[in-house]
């Protein structure tokens, strides 16, 4: 491979169009994604000393991107964080899913089987119909969800990130599955 | 000790386990709690499916979808401009 030197000016038409896309797989809103491609670019100007010839321009806005991502969760969890004792983020909590008595599953959320679910809709359905669920949740809910499991950070690193306790993050995660499976149920992965 | 877990512990348990790894007790409680509920056994087998699909399907739009507009790219390349 030759050594690039980096050319800023080239970058939109490069990699606009890729990095975009990245960008609003993750964010949905076109607004936000166009606004995290532009700032990876101003980052990666102002980082450009950093760039070391041998490795991938492509790559290297790709890192900056990641991050930025990263930061714009991070931000919409703490902006909507609350207090250790109550994660008061408005949406359903444990006692709307299982019996407050007994901690079992109340009898409409209890899990059906979604043994066809895969047969049952096309992929790119299933897809929506996640994504759709994803917005719903709280906001917090939400950036731990991705964070976690579409970024794949570690629990830990998402606690830094996040300032949250271990114990406030294992109820966020749990949240968010919990409503996640029940969204999904009602919108088409139980009738089989 | 062993002792019978309820439904929102066991999933709770549930969700942890596939992070790290859980103290021997909890281990057991899970696995006894798992052997007679048939909730929290597809509830097992679904978390996983949805960490799966939320992974796959984020890729799945990073491949295909909309591209940056003509004016989207200009409006960078100026603001690259004055920047540097």
């Amino acid at each position: 491979m030759t050594p690039t030197t980096p050319v800023p000016a080239q970058w939109p038409a490069r990699f606009g169009d890729e990095l975009y896309r990245f960008a609003l797989s993750r964010v949905s809103d076109s607004e936000t994604a166009e606004e995290l491609v532009q700032e990876t670019f101003l980052s990666a100007l102002d980082g450009l000393a950093t760039f070391r010839a041998e490795a991938s321009e492509r790559t290297w806005l790709f890192v900056i991107l990641r991050r930025k991502i990263i930061d714009h969760y991070r931000r919409q969890a703490r902006a909507t964080h609350v207090g250790l004792d109550e994660i008061g983020d408005g949406g359903p909590t444990e006692a709307d899913f299982f019996v407050p008595e007994n901690g079992h599953w109340t009898g409409p959320q209890a899990p059906v089987s979604w043994l066809h679910a895969d047969a049952a809709l096309e992929q790119q359905e299933l897809h929506d119909i996640l994504q759709r669920c994803q917005e719903r949740l709280p906001p917090q809910q939400e950036a731990v969800f991705a964070l976690r499991f579409v970024e794949e950070l570690s629990a830990e690193e998402i606690c830094q990130e996040l300032g949250l306790s271990s114990a406030n993050y294992w109820v966020i995660v749990h949240r968010a599955k919990l409503q996640l499976r029940r969204c999904l149920e009602k919108h088409g992965l139980g009738k089989n | 000790m062993l002792r019978l877990i309820n439904c929102q512990r066991a999933t709770l348990l549930l969700e942890q386990q596939a992070d790290q790894d859980l103290a021997r007790e909890q281990r057991v409680n899970l696995w006894l709690h798992l052997r007679y509920c048939p909730y929290c056994n597809r509830y097992a087998k679904q978390t996983v499916l949805i960490a799966e699909w939320a992974r796959t399907s984020a890729a799945a739009r990073a491949q295909a979808g909309p591209v940056l507009s003509e004016a989207a790219k200009e409006r960078m390349r100026e603001r690259l401009a004055t920047a540097g």
